[in-house]
């Protein structure tokens, strides 16, 4: 069972993801808004994947992403785009982010590259 | 109301809550007629509305927010005229009212069919509009970065599956059509095969800064040449097993075919650069600006109801206890002790889960600013609505049912109580109009009033209309003035001779009574011809538990809540007298109060109220009735379980209740036995 | 020997919810029927507090486990006369548009099923009197057994 951390601003977001993701071998154990939740969390729970929105308040998920691999250099970060949004995921994946997903996504696609990572 | 999926029901609570402080930040913004602090924060929640609707295949609603999510992204930089602030502000309303549309047919389980058409034309032309002439904001990405793989720890080292010597490999992926980005999704192919391998070489190879390769990519395919120890089954099943790769092909390179691969790839001297990673790139933050900081968690509201019945269950079986038969006449000091802690405790937990089915009027209140601001151009009248009280709490279900007769008063205060503005300035009267709407908790009441200081109501005119209908047949000095304006929620009733688009259609004011008599409460009107008019609504904050005084009419027990009860007594009958209509009567303190025998009153046989009984005086609106009965039974709290649509309604009984002993009870309503 | 509760719950486990299941009831010699689809619970007799000013048919309401429901005679609606309550009478408690009421009968008998086709409409006549609470009159085994219309029975008159 994968631990997965979920960040995303969105309350929508978040819970569809989680049941996307529920009884496919993952186990959500944690969700955060912005930034600096997510790296709280990230240091107390220490997930096996997290699923990283990109714009969010008080710190995004670019920065939030840094500071994760940072802390944990083997970190597996996926960001979740809206279409259109090149210069930002192009940043993330050259910054360490492991993959990508777009918005609008399936509960196949997202199955597939969580699997893959 | 139908039930969606919970992936709908999650989208619309959500993108419902971003509207309303969407709307809020907008109104913010006109009134200050500057948009600058607001900017950020209606970015992210334009950001948020299209993301998730794009998840839920809404293309419409998702589109018109990507509009103004780019137009919001280019306001920083540029500098707006009061002029375009204004139009800027006026296509948000419009976005927000269409979302609210959408979200109406989508919420009643129809789809959302509105074109955004119209709208995304409008919002693309003024964007234009502004954007020529503007100092592109993006600098030049450099030229240094290409075949740019930010360092990690297994850079230079590669999965040995085996101690073999590494193979070389050709792959030619494709992507999926739906893949988007490839050209990103390309890097991140190529970024994760360094795990695995080793002088990987790629083309196109200016993926990351040049957008034109995604085209190349889709056409052609990606080419990456790469060395691992994996075999070539295990490369295959990797590229299988990766998302959005829609065909790949994986090729063993011999040695001697290795080089001319490479030459024909690009003519490139340099393989794999690794380059510090700069520091991280700078991202547009968007930050909150006073978005309210409260903790909350949102709550199903079936589970605040189960909660709510629960906790009257509980003070019912409390009742159950402390009033058994089986402890009648015994002398039990601990017993009462212990019970009356019980008491207290369930008292504040009654306290605490009413109070969370309260909501403040706030909302409600902010929608009735925007339909004041809406009619202020349609009218053609400057209006200012002044809000006091907008903390008060009432319950969610008067919050839900509360919001359409609001609106139909202030809409017609506005439509006919506010003069335009030549007569208010010939009147003495400030050019503004103004309407107050104010709240406040009096008593066991939620009492909203809506003040206007146009041309108040015109008695006359009332009087003969109703006149006219058959409605009134006293002359008009009889009446009070409470009586004649109670006519205009009348159906059918309107004095306006021309019926405007918005009210005066004669069908409103008398919904709007219905609306509130459903919630329990009462509507009362003043008003003074040429100062201004004034509604006042009255609503019983809900009380399911009541306070009660079970009295005994032969066999059947009544409850009546001790508020009202004012004092009891044993009066002789010879006492009681009749007046002229044989209405009987009992004299206290020098003072007749008119006595109703419950029995008689509601047909109640085997009572012995000739001989002996009890009456209690009951008091509602400083008037006093005296009732009389068998005997006091006791003093209860009790649940109020409203009755049933199969029993009809009788005038005096607002409900029922049970007792401790599971009894069931009727709850008498003081104002049903009232003589005026 | 079976008491009434135990009857009783034979009827309710016997209770799923195909189409066509009737619960037979009797007043007086005759035997009726009511599609179990809207049936929400049965139960012996009890105490009936009474409500005024109501139309006749509508005897009071019931406690059943913490809910008020109303209780209505059915003899008074089928115009008959009046008998005592005793150990074998029961309330059908039906659900109809979200409201629950209590139907008064003599006592239950079981669950048949009676296919469509061995349902005749009930005679045009008279639609005014007794009738309107008729849906049609069943057939099974050998008995006749009277479809009352639930609706009309707890709607007002």
């Amino acid at each position: 069972m994968k631990r997965l951390l979920i960040v995303d601003d969105a309350m929508f977001m978040r819970s569809t993801l989680k049941m996307m993701l529920r009884n496919q071998g993952f186990e959500v154990v944690g969700e955060a808004q912005n930034g600096i939740e997510a790296i709280r969390q990230y240091k107390s729970l220490k997930p096996d994947i997290v699923t990283m929105d990109i714009h969010m308040p008080e710190m995004g998920g670019l920065d939030a992403l840094g500071e994760i691999l940072k802390m944990d250099p083997k970190a597996k970060v996926v960001m979740i785009t809206a279409a259109g949004d090149q210069k930002h995921v192009m940043d993330a994946m050259q910054l360490g982010a492991k993959n990508f997903i777009v918005k609008p996504f399936t509960e196949e696609k997202v199955i597939k590259v969580m699997n893959s990572i | 109301m139908s039930t969606h999926d919970p992936m709908m029901e999650m989208y619309l609570f959500e993108t419902n809550q971003l509207l309303n402080r969407l709307e809020q930040l907008c109104m913010d913004a006109e009134r200050k007629q500057d948009i600058s602090e607001e900017i950020p924060e209606i970015f992210r929640i334009m950001h948020t509305i299209k993301g998730n609707s794009m998840m839920m295949l809404l293309e419409d609603i998702g589109k018109v927010a990507h509009r103004i999510e780019d137009l919001f992204d280019k306001l920083d930089d540029i500098s707006l005229s009061s002029a375009a602030i204004e139009t800027i502000i006026d296509y948000n309303f419009e976005a927000i009212d269409f979302f609210k549309r959408e979200m109406n047919k989508l919420e009643l389980g129809g789809k959302a069919d509105g074109s955004s058409f119209d709208l995304v034309q409008k919002i693309e032309a003024f964007l234009e509009s502004i954007s020529n002439g503007e100092k592109p904001m993006v600098p030049p990405v450099s030229s240094d970065q290409k075949y740019f793989i930010p360092p990690s720890d297994n850079q230079t080292s590669f999965i040995a599956s085996e101690q073999a010597t590494p193979d070389a490999y050709f792959a030619r992926l494709f992507f999926d059509d739906d893949a988007q980005m490839e050209n990103v999704r390309a890097f991140t192919i190529v970024h994760n095969l360094k795990d695995k391998a080793e002088d990987i070489v790629y083309f196109p190879e200016d993926i990351v800064e040049n957008e034109g390769s995604i085209d190349k990519i889709k056409e052609d395919g990606f080419f990456i040449l790469f060395k691992t120890s994996e075999s070539q089954e295990e490369i295959h099943q990797y590229f299988s097993n990766l998302a959005y790769i829609n065909n790949q092909e994986v090729n063993l390179i011999e040695d001697q075919d290795y080089d001319s691969i490479l030459q024909d790839l690009k003519p490139k001297e340099e393989v794999v650069q690794a380059e510090p990673v700069a520091s991280p790139p700078k991202v547009e933050e968007v930050s909150t600006v006073g978005a309210s900081k409260q903790n909350f968690i949102s709550v199903d509201v079936q589970r605040v109801d189960q909660l709510m019945d629960l906790v009257g269950e509980l003070v019912v079986a409390e009742s159950m206890v402390v009033n058994n038969p089986d402890l009648l006449g015994l002398k039990l000091n601990n017993f009462d002790k212990a019970s009356r802690q019980l008491r207290l405790v369930i008292n504040e937990l009654q306290d605490i889960i009413m109070s969370v089915r309260m909501v403040p009027l706030s909302m409600t209140f902010q929608k009735m600013s925007r339909i004041v601001r809406d009619m202020k151009k349609k009218v053609n009248k400057p209006v200012e609505l002044e809000l006091v009280g907008e903390e008060t709490e009432v319950d969610k279900n008067v919050i839900e049912k509360i919001g359409d007769p609001l609106m139909h008063i202030i809409r017609n205060a506005m439509d006919h109580g506010i003069e335009d503005p030549a007569s208010r300035l010939e009147a003495g009267k400030d050019e503004v109009g103004k309407i107050t709407l104010s709240a406040s908790h009096v008593g066991g009441d939620v009492v909203i009033s809506i003040k206007d200081d146009g041309k108040g109501l015109d008695k006359e005119r009332i009087y003969d209309k109703a006149f006219e209908k058959g409605l009134i047949t006293k002359p008009m000095d009889a009446c009070s003035d409470q009586e004649i304006y109670q006519m205009i929620m009348n159906a059918g009733f309107s004095t306006k001779v021309e019926v405007t688009e918005f009210s005066g259609r004669g069908v409103g004011m008398d919904v709007v009574a219905k609306n509130i008599e459903s919630l329990g409460g009462a509507i009362q009107i003043n008003s003074e011809k040429g100062v201004g008019s004034e509604i006042t609504i009255l609503i019983p904050l809900t009380l399911a538990i009541v306070d009660g005084m079970m009295i005994r009419v032969a066999d059947t027990i009544f409850t009546l809540p001790i508020m009202s009860v004012k004092e009891s007594f044993i009066v002789s009958q010879d006492e009681v007298i009749s007046n002229s209509d044989g209405q009987e009567m009992v004299m206290i303190r020098g003072t007749c109060y008119p006595v109703i025998r419950l029995d008689k009153h509601y047909d109640i046989k085997g009572s012995h109220l000739d001989h002996e009984g009890i009456f209690v005086m009951i008091e509602h609106d400083d008037e006093q009735v005296l009732l009389f009965a068998d005997e006091l039974v006791g003093e209860q709290q009790v649940v109020v379980k409203s009755l049933s649509k199969y029993i009809k309604k009788v005038k005096g009984i607002s409900g029922f209740a049970l007792l401790g002993d599971g009894q069931i009870s009727m709850i008498l309503d003081p104002s049903g036995f009232m003589m005026a | 020997m079976n008491t009434l509760q135990d009857e009783i719950q034979e009827i309710k486990d016997g209770m799923d919810f195909d189409a066509e299941k009737y619960l037979t009831f009797s007043i007086g010699n005759d035997k009726y029927g009511m599609d179990i689809k809207f049936i929400e619970d049965i139960i012996g007799v009890q105490k009936i507090t009474s409500v005024p000013n109501q139309p006749d048919h509508l005897k009071g309401v019931i406690n059943l486990r913490g809910i008020i429901i109303p209780v209505i005679d059915i003899r008074v609606r089928l115009n008959k006369e009046l008998r005592a309550y005793d150990d074998r009478t029961c309330i059908i408690v039906v659900n109809m548009e979200d409201a629950s009421v209590g139907i008064v009968v003599d006592t239950v008998l079981e669950v048949v099923s009676i296919e469509d086709k061995n349902i005749a409409n009930p005679p045009s006549y008279d639609q005014e009197g007794d009738n309107q609470y008729m849906k049609g009159i069943g057939k099974f085994k050998d008995d006749v057994i009277i479809i009352v219309d639930c609706y009309a029975l707890i709607s007002e008159s």
